[in-house]
C-alpha cells in the first residue's frame, strides 16, 4: 500500500530520467485483477441494479429498488453497528499494536526478527481455528469467567476482542517497517535542544510513523467490516454484521439482487474511507515525509 | 473422492490439554460440516454458494425445463448406465451401501460406477442447480427445496416401473404436502424439531409440553446459562409461527406482523442462534435450554447419560417435521441407474444398514422392525404419529415470503 503514496509523478519537460520497464510485465496482474476481480464486481452490480424473478433467480432490468430497499432502519442500524464495531476493533488495535512495534523497533537489536516471527507465527494458522481457540478461551466454564469473572462469550466484548487479535498482525508490520526505517538520531538531537521525550516522540517519531498507522489502520479496518465468522462464533449469532446480513440474502432469502445490493452499499461505505486515505497519503508526500 | 478427513495431527502438549484438544477437533469438524450434524448450513456452505453465484450468472434461472409434461414411462426398456452422480450431504450413507450397489447383478453387469460430490446446505444445492448445474443423476433435498424444485420444473417424474420396492415404503409417506402427486421424490428419511433443557438448572414450575412454553421459558432462565434457539429464517420464524398456532408457512401479514413481535418479545432471553456445534456444547453441559432436533437430540442424551440431567420433550401441538428426499434432476444424464439406486435404498436390508449409520428412521415398516429394541420403541428416534400427526413441513412456497421470514429473521438477530 505504502507504494501508492510513492508512485511516480509525471515531469513536465519532456525529457525522463525515469527508468523504462517493459509494459507486459503489468500483464499477469492485470489479468488476474480482471478476471478474478474486476469479474465478480461486475457480476455483483449488475445483480444490485436487477431484480428478483423466482428463487435465485434474476431478471435483468435496471432499477434502483435494491438500493431503496437497503434504506431501511433494520440495515441501517447494521450498518452502523458495524462500522462502529470496525472502528473500535481499529483503535484498539492502534492501541495495542502501535507500542508493541515501537519498543521492537527501537530497543530490540538481537531479537528483533524473533520478535516479528513470534507475531506473525500465529497468522500460519487457521484463521478458524484461532477464533475457536478464543471461544474456549472466553468460555463460562473457562478460566476467565470461572476466576475472574470476566463472563462475555456471545457478546459484543467477545466480538470486540476476537477482531483485535485476529487483525493485530496486520497492523503491526506497516508500523513496524515505518517505525523501523526512522532516523532516531533525530530523537536525540530534539533531546539535546531541550524537548521532552513526549514532546520529541509527538512531534517528530508519530509524525514520522504516521502513514504506517493510518495504512495498518485501514488494513484492519477494512477487513474488520467485512467480517463473517467472528460475530458468528463470538457473537452467538446474535450480533450481527453487515457481512452475516448479506450471507443471510444470499443463502436464505436466496434473494440476490438485494444481497449484492447490500454488498455495493458497504463497499460505497467503505470506500468513503479509502478516499480520506489517500488524500492524506498524497499530503504525506507533498510534506516529503 | 480421496477421503483425508482422518489425517492424524500430532500436537505436543501436556496430557492434561487432552480434553481442551479434542473440544477444539470436535468444533472445527462440526463447523466443516463433518458427521456431526448433518442438516450444519453454515460458513463453509456460505462460501461455495457464493462462488456458485458468481460462476453461472449467465444461467441463473436456467434450471427450468420441460420436465412436468414428460410421460410416466419415458424411460421404459432403456438400458442400466454405466455411471451413477449422486450430489448428497457429506456422509449422508453407508460406504457398504454404494459398494453393495455396485456388486448388484445388473450393474455389475453393466459395470456401473457411483460418485459422489457433497454440499452442506439446501442452499448450495438449490445455488448449484439454479445456475445451470448438471450432470447429477441423484440430489437429497430437504422439503422445501423438493417444493422449489418441482415448482421451478428443475425435477424428472419418476418412473415407478423401475422402483418396485417403493411397496415397501410407508404409503402415508407417498404424498407430502411439498410433493402433493408424490411423483417427484420418495422419502430418504424424517426427523422433527423438539427441544431439551438442563433439569438440574432450570426448573419449571409446570412440565413444558409444547413449543410455546419452551419459547416462554427463555427470558426467565437465560440468567442462568446458556440458552440456544436454532438458526435460519427458515427454522426460526414458521417454528415460531406454529408456537402461535398459525401455520408454519402462513403468508398473511397480521399473522407475520404478531410472529415477530413473539420472537422480538423472547429476545432478550437467548444467548445463541445457532444450528451447529450445540451438540458438543450441549453434551458437555454448556448448554441449559434449547431447541434441538430429533437425531441431535438422541446423541445430547446419551452423552449426557451419566449426569442423567437433560430433559428432552417432543412438544404436542405444532412443531416441524422435516424430510429429505431422493429425486432426480430433469437433466440427469444416468436416470435409469437412478432409478435403480432409489430402488436399492428400498430394500428393507439396504434400510436396516442405512439407519444404523445415519440414526435417523427410514419409514419401511419392514426394516424398522429389524431394528433394536431400544432404538425401535425409542420416540425420540421413532417419533409416534400422535405427535407427528400435529407437525408441518416447513417450505419455500414464493419467494416474497421467504424474503419476509429473512428480513423477520435478521431483525430478530439484529435486536
Amino acid at each position: 500500500m505504502a507504494a501508492v503514496a510513492t508512485a511516480v509523478k509525471p515531469r513536465k519537460s519532456g525529457r525522463s530520467f525515469a527508468p523504462k520497464y517493459p509494459k507486459w510485465l503489468t500483464l499477469p496482474s492485470l489479468l488476474y485483477y480482471s478476471i478474478f476481480f474486476l469479474g465478480p464486481m461486475a457480476i455483483l452490480a449488475v445483480f444490485s441494479v436487477s431484480i428478483q424473478s423466482g428463487f435465485g433467480s434474476v431478471e435483468y432490468t435496471f432499477s434502483t429498488s435494491q438500493f431503496a430497499q437497503v434504506n431501511d432502519s433494520l440495515y441501517i442500524t447494521v450498518f452502523e453497528r458495524t462500522l462502529l464495531m470496525a472502528a473500535t476493533g481499529s483503535l484498539l488495535t492502534i492501541a495495542v499494536g502501535y507500542p508493541l512495534a515501537y519498543w521492537m523497533a527501537r530497543y530490540l537489536s538481537t531479537y528483533k526478527m524473533l520478535a516479528l516471527l513470534v507475531i506473525i507465527v500465529p497468522f500460519w494458522t487457521s484463521f478458524l481455528i484461532r477464533t475457536y481457540a478464543l471461544k474456549i478461551i472466553l468460555d463460562s466454564h473457562g478460566y476467565l469467567a470461572q476466576d475472574l469473572g470476566i463472563n462475555i462469550l456471545y457478546t459484543k466484548y467477545a466480538v470486540g476482542i476476537g477482531l483485535v487479535y485476529n487483525y493485530l498482525p496486520l497492523f503491526i508490520l506497516p508500523v513496524f517497517a515505518s517505525l523501523e526505517r526512522m532516523d532516531w538520531t533525530l530523537i536525540e538531537a530534539a533531546t539535546d535542544l531541550g524537548a521532552k521525550p513526549f514532546t520529541a516522540f509527538k512531534d517528530i517519531t508519530l509524525r514520522l510513523t504516521m502513514p504506517g498507522v493510518v495504512t495498518g489502520g485501514l488494513l484492519v479496518f477494512i477487513p474488520m467490516c467485512g467480517e463473517y465468522i467472528i460475530p458468528n462464533i463470538l457473537g452467538g449469532g446474535k450480533f450481527e454484521f453487515v457481512g452475516n446480513i448479506i450471507g443471510d440474502t444470499f443463502g436464505d432469502a436466496q434473494n440476490w439482487p438485494f444481497g449484492s445490493a447490500l454488498s455495493i452499499s458497504l463497499m460505497a461505505a467503505l470506500s468513503v474511507f479509502v478516499v480520506i486515505y489517500i488524500m492524506f497519503a498524497t499530503r504525506e508526500e507533498q510534506f516529503g515525509a | 473422492m480421496k477421503d483425508d478427513r482422518n489425517e492424524h495431527l500430532n500436537i505436543l502438549a501436556p496430557r492434561s490439554m487432552r480434553p481442551k484438544f479434542d473440544y477444539l477437533h470436535r468444533e472445527v469438524q462440526d463447523l466443516a460440516g463433518m458427521r456431526v450434524n448433518r442438516r450444519a448450513a453454515l460458513g463453509i456452505g456460505g462460501l461455495a454458494l457464493l462462488a456458485a453465484a458468481c460462476g453461472g450468472s449467465t444461467n441463473a434461472g436456467g434450471g427450468g425445463g420441460g420436465a412436468a409434461s414428460q410421460p410416466a414411462d419415458a424411460l421404459k426398456g432403456k438400458p442400466l448406465e454405466d455411471q451413477l452422480v449422486i450430489y448428497n450431504w457429506s456422509e449422508y450413507d453407508d460406504p457398504s451401501t454404494y459398494k453393495k450397489f455396485e456388486e448388484l447383478p445388473a450393474e455389475s453387469a453393466a459395470g456401473l460406477k457411483t460418485h459422489e460430490t457433497y454440499y452442506s446446505s439446501n442452499d448450495e444445492l438449490l445455488a448449484k442447480l439454479h445456475a445451470g448445474g448438471t450432470g447429477y443423476d441423484i440430489v437429497v433435498p430437504s422439503q422445501n427445496a423438493v417444493g422449489e424444485l418441482i415448482q421451478e420444473g428443475g425435477l424428472m417424474k419418476l418412473d415407478f416401473n423401475l422402483i418396485p420396492n417403493i411397496k415397501n415404503l410407508d404409503p402415508k409417506f407417498r404424498k407430502a404436502s411439498f410433493d402433493p402427486t408424490g411423483e417427484f421424490h420418495v422419502i430418504k428419511d424424517f426427523g422433527i424439531t423438539m427441544f431439551f433443557y438442563q433439569n438440574t438448572v432450570v426448573k419449571p414450575s409446570t412440565e413444558p409440553k409444547t413449543m410455546k412454553d419452551f419459547y416462554n421459558l427463555l427470558n426467565a432462565n437465560v440468567s442462568k446459562g446458556r440458552t440456544n434457539v436454532l438458526d435460519g429464517a427458515e427454522e426460526v420464524v414458521p417454528l415460531a409461527a406454529m408456537a402461535l398456532g398459525y401455520s408454519a408457512n402462513t403468508d398473511d401479514q397480521a399473522e407475520l406482523d404478531d410472529t415477530q413481535k413473539f420472537l422480538l418479545s423472547i429476545r432478550k432471553g437467548v444467548t445463541t442462534i445457532s444450528s451447529f456445534g450445540y451438540i458438543n456444547d450441549a453434551s458437555a453441559g454448556k448448554i441449559i435450554l434449547s431447541q434441538g432436533w430429533n437425531g441431535d437430540v438422541r446423541r445430547i442424551l446419551k452423552a449426557r447419560k451419566k449426569e442423567g440431567d437433560i430433559t428432552a420433550v417432543l412438544p404436542t401441538e405444532k412443531s416441524e417435521v422435516w424430510a429429505d428426499s431422493w429425486c432426480v434432476p430433469a437433466t440427469a444424464p444416468h436416470p435409469v441407474a437412478a432409478h435403480a439406486w432409489i430402488n436399492w435404498l428400498l430394500e428393507p436390508t439396504t434400510a436396516v444398514t442405512e439407519m444404523e449409520y445415519h440414526s435417523y428412521p427410514i419409514p419401511i415398516p419392514a426394516a424398522l422392525d429389524q431394528m433394536p429394541a431400544e432404538t425401535k420403541n425409542d420416540p425420540i428416534f421413532n417419533v409416534p404419529s400422535t405427535y407427528t400427526d400435529n407437525y408441518e413441513y416447513i417450505l419455500n412456497p414464493n419467494p416474497q415470503l421467504v424474503n419476509a421470514r429473512t428480513k423477520i429473521y435478521q431483525q430478530f438477530k439484529a435486536a
